[in-house]
């Protein structure tokens, strides 16, 4: 295999992901393509994850929280922000023009809570005036892009914090960040709802009519080209950054910071940068599948869930943002495909445990004997063959003797 | 070219450079003497950046660098070749000299490296850490000179290195000081190749500096007094 049949052969998978949905007509048609949603949710996770921590070498833990920040700002825009051309005068709210910016009290997790919307309603019903009341929501997209600046936001804090630590320092700091996160969206149940969840509206309220055809809000074709197409960009970006400039003085601070700066890289600026960009990343991630899984909880945050996200960039290729991608994708749909419980003779394997016993191998096997992933390594074997292929020609062609005319 | 006055540095509590003062003049080639442990290289970081130091003053080309973070003082013209090379091993040959490129503004690798090290060229897609010691000094010094720098500091080039390398890279030195007129300060050990490539000396003793003066005026008293061990 030459570099450029594995350049083909990516091609022809983004070709692949592209059609499926429209070629696809098994059954279990909305089940597989939630699995496909999820993987490219876990894969933008997984491949910004790589950048930050394979390329930058900087471990961080709290990549999830980052995820989770995107899917809370936009949760909470989602639930709390309402436009009104009336003043509730029951709200919190503030004058925008003609209009009034609304923002309800604590939701609370009661089962169907009474908000201090509710209450301008009966009160507008009294006054006889509810026919002329127009209340609507922003579009979920500012929340989602809200999510993404949040993010960034924090990313940058996180970013200039941690700018000392590093390796196991960094790990643990960025774990505690991570927790704290995780017990202040636990404690603050008036207003996060707590373990109960925070509910979102799905990405598509009104349905949305894509190739002429009109899919409801719950079909599952629209939010899987959203997610693909948040996941090709992000690609496209990194895929961008790391052949730039950018990526070169990434993996030069990640190997030797004094040298790097040395050589005029400032160091500070690039590792907060690619802090902020794959914050956002993970943010963005976060948002949009907050919105198309319908609800948030704060159990994305444990320590498991960004285990997972940092066994699939490792089983993939921590070095290669599309190896790392890859591994999510195959590893998401290992972890459910392998849910099937079966039989060997008397004994029943319940798979719903033993896969992750699995899983837990295949991630030690590759760190003993695929340091640098399963997928990269093969990517790796590849490019290397064809560079050795060429310093051998190189020194042949020099070592043969010239003809003299 | 390189003014250091009144220089004090510490790690943590230790008082490792005494108030030293160092003078490079522009164009020339000063080796930096010393027995292990007296501050050498401590003194080139200072110099370079890379460590804080408590007072005193670093100017170069007239302009005061004691503050400057290391990024900066790369960007106004100081190249550094640290001790133990200190290349990026997973990043090839050529990602390694395209770092310092980012400044120049230029696309390509300048000529003259490849000139200067011609093994570099064909091994230009290897990884750095699969060179051997010798050529990932000449990678070392390539990668500096990629800043097209005015000032090159190389903390001990030669250690560590087969004696045709050495031989090399000394006549490397001798051409970028004297073909390119490029400035330069060196820490080195052996003392017959300093006196073949500097045309000054300065000495250290206990992180202080002690004796100075052109190459010529080093005797076998200072030898045995600084550097004999």
């Amino acid at each position: 295999m030459t570099p450029t049949m594995l350049r083909f052969a990516g091609l022809l998978g983004m070709v692949f992901l592209l059609v499926f949905p429209l070629l696809y007509t098994g059954s279990n048609y909305s089940f597989i393509m939630h699995l496909w949603i999820t993987a490219f949710f876990y894969a933008i996770l997984a491949s910004s994850w790589a950048l930050l921590a394979g390329y930058a070498g900087q471990f961080s833990f709290c990549h999830m929280a980052f995820m989770a920040i995107g899917g809370y700002t936009t949760g909470l825009f989602n639930n709390y922000l309402y436009f009104s051309n009336t003043p509730t005068t029951t709200c919190t709210e503030f004058a925008i023009g003609d209009r009034w910016l609304v923002v309800l009290d604590p939701i609370g997790v009661a089962a169907s809570p009474r908000t201090c919307l509710d209450a301008a309603h009966s009160a507008w019903a009294e006054a006889g005036i509810a026919g002329e009341v127009l209340i609507g929501q922003p579009s979920l997209w500012f929340g989602i892009g809200l999510g993404v600046i949040m993010g960034g936001v924090f990313g940058l804090l996180i970013g200039a914090l941690v700018l000392r630590l590093r390796t196991v320092y960094l790990a643990l700091f960025t774990v505690g960040f991570s927790e704290i996160l995780r017990a202040v969206i636990s404690a603050e149940i008036a207003v996060t709802r707590g373990q109960a969840g925070l509910e979102l509206s799905p990405l598509f309220p009104d349905g949305i009519t894509l190739f002429g055809t009109y899919f409801a809000a719950t079909h599952k074709l629209p939010p899987y080209y959203l997610m693909l197409g948040l996941f090709l960009l992000c690609l496209a970006i990194m895929g961008l950054l790391v052949r730039s400039r950018f990526g070169l003085f990434i993996r030069a601070l990640r190997e030797d910071e004094d040298a790097a700066q040395a050589l005029a890289v400032n160091t500070v600026r690039y590792k907060i940068l690619v802090f902020v960009i794959t914050s956002m990343m993970a943010a963005a991630a976060g948002a949009v599948q907050a919105h198309y899984v319908g609800i948030i909880t704060p159990n994305i945050l444990i320590i498991l869930q960004m285990s997972l996200v940092i066994a699939m960039a490792v089983i993939g290729g921590l070095e290669s943002i599309v190896a790392a991608a890859i591994g999510a994708i195959v590893i998401q749909f290992a972890l459910e495909l392998l849910r099937t419980s079966f039989d060997i003779g008397p004994w029943t394997i319940d798979m719903s445990v033993w896969r992750l016993v699995f899983f837990g191998l295949l991630l030690m096997l590759t760190l003993r004997f695929f340091r640098n992933g399963l997928i990269f390594s093969l990517i790796l074997k590849v490019e290397r063959d064809a560079v050795a292929k060429e310093t051998v020609s190189k020194r042949q062609a020099a070592a043969e003797p010239k003809e003299i005319d | 070219m390189l003014t250091v006055k009144g220089l004090n540095q510490y790690y943590g509590e230790s008082h490792i450079l005494w108030d030293v003062d160092l003078d490079v003049a522009a164009g020339s080639c000063t080796c930096l003497m010393g027995r292990n442990g007296v501050g050498k290289t401590t003194l080139l970081k200072a110099i370079m950046g890379l460590v804080r130091i408590r007072s005193g003053h670093i100017e170069y080309a007239g302009q005061a660098l004691a503050k400057a973070p290391a990024h900066y003082r790369a960007r106004v013209g100081i190249g550094y070749v640290p001790q133990g090379r200190e290349i990026f091993p997973q990043l090839t040959v050529e990602e390694n000299l395209l770092i310092g490129l980012d400044i120049t503004g230029a696309k390509q690798i300048p000529e003259r490296i490849f000139e200067l090290f011609p093994i570099l060229k064909t091994m230009r897609r290897r990884r750095g850490g699969d060179l051997s010691g010798g050529q990932q000094q000449q990678l070392a010094i390539g990668r500096a000179l990629a800043l097209q720098p005015k000032l090159l500091i190389l903390d001990e080039p030669t250690e560590g290195i087969q004696p045709s390398i050495v031989q090399e890279i000394g006549q490397v030195i001798r051409r970028l000081n004297q073909d390119d007129g490029l400035t330069v300060l060196l820490v080195e050990q052996k003392l017959p190749f300093a006196r073949k490539v500097a045309e000054h000396f300065s000495i250290m003793e206990r992180g202080r500096l002690v004796a100075t003066g052109a190459m010529p005026e080093l005797d076998d008293d200072l030898v045995r007094q600084y550097l004999a061990v």
